[in-house]
């Protein structure tokens, strides 16, 4: 740090700044510690420059952010970043993402809707899940963070639900999506669970239509699904059935009343 | 950009320092609207361009940056550049106070009113390196990234500024210091 030491032995001003300021490397400030001692004049005016420093923080602080600005800026920062998360994705991972998905999605599909073409609800259900696999366009919201997630579905669906305080060991929340599911709304709910992705349903209960028999290994997918009071939950996703259904279970507790 | 940036949410970063962005957009533009719309912009700007924030490098001193930047592109902010500011001229060769005792020195500063009118008074360019200094406690090698100026014009303004905001206070102050 360049000093300015003035002539007559006292601190220069800018040495007195860089001083209070912490400037100043460990030997310089011995230096003007030793000087301090015996020097009552700049000693003063070291004093009288912290208090000033002091009071000009003080002074400073009095144009706080009203907190209603605060809220709307901690809003347009939230909103903003779910699109920043999907943007610094290198594009190769993506790459490769999107064709194993896709050929996970052929060869999926073809042998699974051999099987089982009757069974509309459930090639709808794995269709959606296998498009938010392969999609390359990313659900409308993407976030880990639930206070995030759920707020977003607010007055796009005529029903409402709970995320869980606590996830299942090794469980993340990606994001969120509108979908139909059977003609039905539905929030879709995008998670990980050991790197393997699963996607939740959940729609009405009442006037929907029955999706009991859903529950199984499909073409090497889990459709696992639940109950609450309001709400049909249906999970799907190639992960141990056994991890997919505490996710499940962790959303029906999570409808409960606290 | 490294992993680490990555694995760093902006969010994250940027949440905690939302208070600080407003406050020094506030004491920038001198006006609340203006100061949300500034950190409004300054936010979307950063998350744009956070690809090219350096991990390890200073993130408040990188999206104050952005945040200054945004107000000098702003209308208030080309008609405070507009002010004469009589830049970083060295200190003359003995600047220390001449003061009849060492006493004089020191300046009654229970008086909050009277520092906050001096601090208003003070010429923007030098209120602006005196708060990043004193309230955001930057370092003065932040601030010179911040300002796009060397370090040693950081010194000699912040100096600067406070021998002119001592000079102000005494004259405020007159006969009760």
């Amino acid at each position: 740090m360049t000093q300015t030491t003035p002539a007559n032995g006292h601190l220069g001003p800018d040495q007195l700044s860089a001083f209070i300021d912490g400037e100043l490397l460990s030997s310089e400030a011995y230096e003007i510690q030793q000087h301090l001692t015996d020097c009552h004049p700049c000693a003063l005016r070291v004093l009288s420059a912290t208090q000033l420093k002091h009071a000009t923080a003080r002074s400073a602080q009095r144009f706080a952010a009203p907190p209603e600005a605060l809220a709307r800026l901690t809003t347009q920062l939230r909103q903003q970043e779910p699109k920043r998360i999907v943007r610094i994705y290198s594009f190769r991972p993506v790459a490769w993402s999107a064709i194993a998905a896709a050929l996970v999605l052929a060869v999926s599909l073809i042998g699974w809707r051999q099987i089982h073409q009757a069974n509309t609800l459930s090639t709808e259900l794995l269709d959606q899940h296998l498009a938010a696999l392969s999609s390359g366009a990313s659900p409308e919201v993407i976030s880990t963070d639930r206070h995030t997630v759920k707020p977003w579905f607010q007055g796009k669906l005529p029903f409402s639900f709970n995320l869980p305080d606590v996830l299942p060991a090794d469980t993340t929340l990606k994001g969120g999506d509108l979908a139909y599911l059977n003609g039905q709304p539905a929030a879709l709910l995008l998670f990980t669970i050991h790197k393997h992705e699963v996607s939740v349903f959940l729609t009405q209960r009442s006037g929907g239509p029955t999706i009991r028999s859903l529950s199984g290994v499909r073409s090497g997918f889990a459709i696992h699904r639940a109950m609450t009071k309001d709400l049909r939950i249906v999970a799907v996703s190639d992960v141990n059935p056994a991890d997919l259904d505490l996710l499940v279970s962790a959303l029906v507790d999570a409808q409960l009343p606290h | 950009m490294s992993s680490h940036v990555n694995s760093s949410s902006f969010e994250e970063l940027a949440l905690p320092l939302l208070p600080s962005l407003y406050s020094h957009a506030f004491w920038l533009s001198r006006n609340h609207a203006d100061a949300e719309d500034l950190v409004q912009e300054a936010i979307s700007k950063s998350l744009r361009a956070f690809d090219s924030f350096q991990a390890g490098t200073n993130f408040k001193a990188w999206i104050f940056r952005i945040l200054r930047n945004t107000f000098l592109t702003s209308r208030t902010g080309i008609a405070v550049s507009r002010t004469v500011f009589l830049e970083d001229l060295p200190d003359r060769p003995d600047t220390t106070d001449a003061s009849p005792t060492p006493e004089d020195h020191l300046l009654r500063l229970d008086n909050q009113a009277v520092v906050n009118r001096a601090l208003d008074q003070l010429h923007p360019n030098l209120r602006e390196v005196l708060l990043l200094c004193d309230v955001e406690e930057l370092k003065y090698k932040d601030i010179a990234q911040i300002l796009d100026v060397p370090i040693g014009t950081v010194m000699s303004r912040i100096s600067r500024a406070r021998r002119t905001l001592h000079h102000q206070l005494k004259l405020q102050l007159g006969e009760s210091l």
